[in-house]
């Protein structure tokens, strides 16, 4: 067996595109960048998003319903943050009516052209029929959002059907609640590691200070980041708040 | 009878909450232990004999089942066409068929050991039941509604409140039962331990199949009902859809004898623009939202729209899939019936009959009048009742009589 290399410890951005427009989104993905994030997390919004809190949620109403912003919108701002970062990691993330709208497959081969190999669909899970036309393709996987409450047998069966980037959600909250980090997560962190020990662990939800990228990254991967950066922007403290999380990955890495 | 048409009834209960492409646990992870839970009770109870007695029991001591089946000599006569008999599930505990399910699911919660119950509620009727049953077992209940509904339906919080629920307005997206529902979800995701109790034949397994075990009684009663009452079966069913827990109700036990037509009347509102109606099935597009694939109500880009009813209860985006499947097969067919005319026949029917529908099962009526004007006198079309219409006293009130009823709020404030 060959030596598996330690993920390196990793910042990961969300934003809405389309938010607060669609111009000005490309250009917070530009500033994530730039201050820092390794892994970009763009959600094409939907008018429900059933799994987020109230500032993602408003960030995704307003882009739905005042921007109007479209699915071929979101697929021309992906393709100019590609241009302009070849090589940057960038994750999609959206809800399943929305890609089943736009008709899964023609959506997969959108994404693969755009060099994304992951997609976060919170309410697809991954063995209901629709998802098998995502998890045949070599190139792009679905990415499992778990919470501690996840079984032993499903943690077993989603650790043996190839996914290489496990998301938890840090408790049960949705996105934008306080922080605090549910005492069973290493239990899981553990068995994910022991068993797919190249795959990656990301944890988000509530996340906002530098303290809590810390406590994160001590016991995972990737620290995700939502609705603080959306606020941080939105008060217009966007670059001071990102250089205030970046050492903490830098640092420690 | 063919081999096919057979099949409907077993398929549903055995299906593992797909029904043809239909249904499925479209939810995030998070919910699936929950959902697993509950699928996994209610596949034990619904074969364990005594937790049916107790079932049964309840529908009886608590909410006054076997609900009448009441003919309607007057409007048969002034219209002059088919037989007409309704299913009065209005006669029900709280005022709608909705107590039915939530028996039920109050005595699989109580079966797990939950302590805490949340609910979405679009009239309020769900709400109200749930509110009951809560208070019957001594559970804890959160109630989610719309914040429109919340100020259209307001007889139905103070019920709620007090019965002891927490009723909490939704002031996301439209503020109608869709917010609801997905208020009510967030709710579970922060509460994994509490039980949901859904109020429709919608969202993941193991709802849309449960909802319909608990509500078939109301078939069953109409065979034997109808049986009695006209030595024979109807020929036509038909029942309002919101989101379809009536309707699979009064169609389940129909469903393999092909000779019933079965009729769901979906809120046709003020227009066929988006947004002036409810009606999905007939409207709508494939969809996978709150958990299921079925008809939806959305844009072309796969957002979901805004819906209009006159009815707080019918005013929702989706459908059940069972209904969805039962549309695409042929088996169940659809309709619209306007707000107008739905106003219209509970005026009919108060007049003619001495009973007041809720404006939800109005709908199943406005359709009924149309379809029995057209057949002949030997055809027997029966209507389900779903609910009462004192729930809509101050929407039928300001329609009929709006001078009054500012009088009395004048009244009041003095
Ligand atoms: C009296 C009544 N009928 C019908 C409905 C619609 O729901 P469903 O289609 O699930 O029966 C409601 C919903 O609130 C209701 O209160």
């Amino acid at each position: 067996m060959t030596q598996v290399k330690q993920p390196a410890l990793a910042l990961m951005g969300h934003l809405v595109l389309g938010y607060p427009t669609l111009e000005e989104s490309i250009r917070t993905a530009e500033k994530y960048v730039e201050g820092g994030v390794e892994i970009l997390e763009l959600q094409i919004p939907f008018s429900h998003p059933t799994a987020d809190g109230p500032v993602i949620t408003a960030a995704c109403r307003e882009a739905v319903e005042h921007q109007r912003v479209s699915m071929n919108d979101c697929l021309e701002a992906l393709n100019t943050i590609r241009q302009r970062f070849p090589e940057q990691e960038i994750m999609v993330m959206s809800y399943v009516n929305r890609v089943y709208a736009f008709g899964i497959q023609r959506f997969v081969e959108a994404m693969t052209n755009l060099g994304i190999r992951h997609l976060i669909i919170p309410d697809l899970p991954v063995d209901e029929t629709p998802a098998a036309v995502i998890t045949r393709h070599a190139n792009i996987k679905l990415v499992p959002v778990l919470a501690a409450n996840v079984t032993d047998a499903r943690l077993d069966k989603l650790l043996n059907a190839g996914f290489d980037f496990f998301y938890l959600m840090s408790d049960f909250k949705i996105t934008g609640s306080t922080f605090s980090l549910h005492p069973r997560l290493q239990q899981v962190i553990g068995r994910i590691k022991q068993t797919v020990p190249e795959a990656r662990v990301g944890i988000g939800f509530g996340i906002s200070t530098p303290e809590q990228v810390q406590t994160v990254h001590a016991a995972a991967d990737v620290a995700i980041i939502g609705s603080a950066l959306i606020r941080a922007q939105e008060a217009g403290g966007l670059e001071t708040y990102l250089s205030s999380l970046t050492p903490a990955s830098v640092g420690s890495a | 009878m063919t081999p096919t048409q057979t099949a409907y009834k077993n398929l549903i209960f055995q299906s593992e909450g797909y029904f043809g492409a239909y249904g499925g646990c479209f939810v995030p992870e998070v919910l699936l232990p929950g959902l697993q839970e509950i699928a996994a009770a209610f596949d034990e109870a619904k074969t364990d004999a005594a937790f049916l007695a107790e079932f049964n029991d309840t529908l009886q001591t608590f909410s006054g089942r076997p609900t009448a089946f009441t003919p309607l000599p007057r409007l048969t006569e002034e219209i002059g066409g088919a037989r007409l008999f309704l299913k009065n599930e209005g006669l029900n505990h709280t005022g709608a068929h909705k107590i039915t399910h939530c028996i039920g699911q109050i005595l699989l919660a109580r079966r797990l050991g939950k302590r805490r119950i949340i609910a979405e509620t679009g009239a309020g009727q769900h709400g109200y039941a749930t509110a009951a049953v809560c208070a019957r077992f001594g559970l804890d209940c959160t109630v989610y509604m719309g914040k429109k509904d919340y100020e259209r339906q307001r007889p139905n919080v103070y019920w709620m409140e007090l019965l002891g629920a927490r009723v909490v307005p939704v002031e996301d997206g439209t503020q109608t039962l869709n917010d609801a529902v997905i208020a009510a979800f967030k709710d579970w995701v922060e509460h994994p331990e509490s039980y949901y109790l859904l109020g429709s034949a919608v969202g993941p397994h193991p709802y849309p199949a449960m909802n319909t075990f608990f509500q078939k009684v109301v078939g069953e009663e109409i065979r034997s009902q109808c049986i009695d009452a006209a030595g024979r079966l109807p020929d036509y069913c038909v029942a309002c859809v919101g989101g379809g827990s009536n309707a699979m109700g009064m169609f389940y036990d129909f469903l393999d004898d092909e000779d019933v037509r079965l009729i769901g009347v979906e809120a046709g509102g003020r227009g066929t623009r988006p947004g002036e109606h409810a009606a999905k099935v007939l409207h709508g597009q494939l969809g996978i939202f709150e958990g299921y694939h079925s008809y939806f109500l959305q844009d072309g880009d796969g957002n979901i729209a805004s819906t209009h009813s006159v009815s707080a209860g019918l005013d929702y985006c989706g459908v059940s899939p069972i209904l969805a499947y039962l549309a695409d097969e042929g088996r169940v067919q659809f309709e619209t019936a306007s707000d107008e005319a739905a106003l219209a026949a509970v005026q009919r029917l108060a007049r003619s009959e001495g009973l007041i529908p809720a404006l939800e099962s109005a709908h199943a009526f406005a359709h009924a009048f149309e379809l029995a004007a057209n057949l002949p006198k030997d055809q027997i079309v029966v209507i389900n009742a779903s609910g009462r219409g004192e729930k809509d006293l101050f929407i039928t009130m300001r329609h009929f009589q709006e001078e009054s009823l500012v009088a009395y709020a004048q009244h009041l404030l003095k």
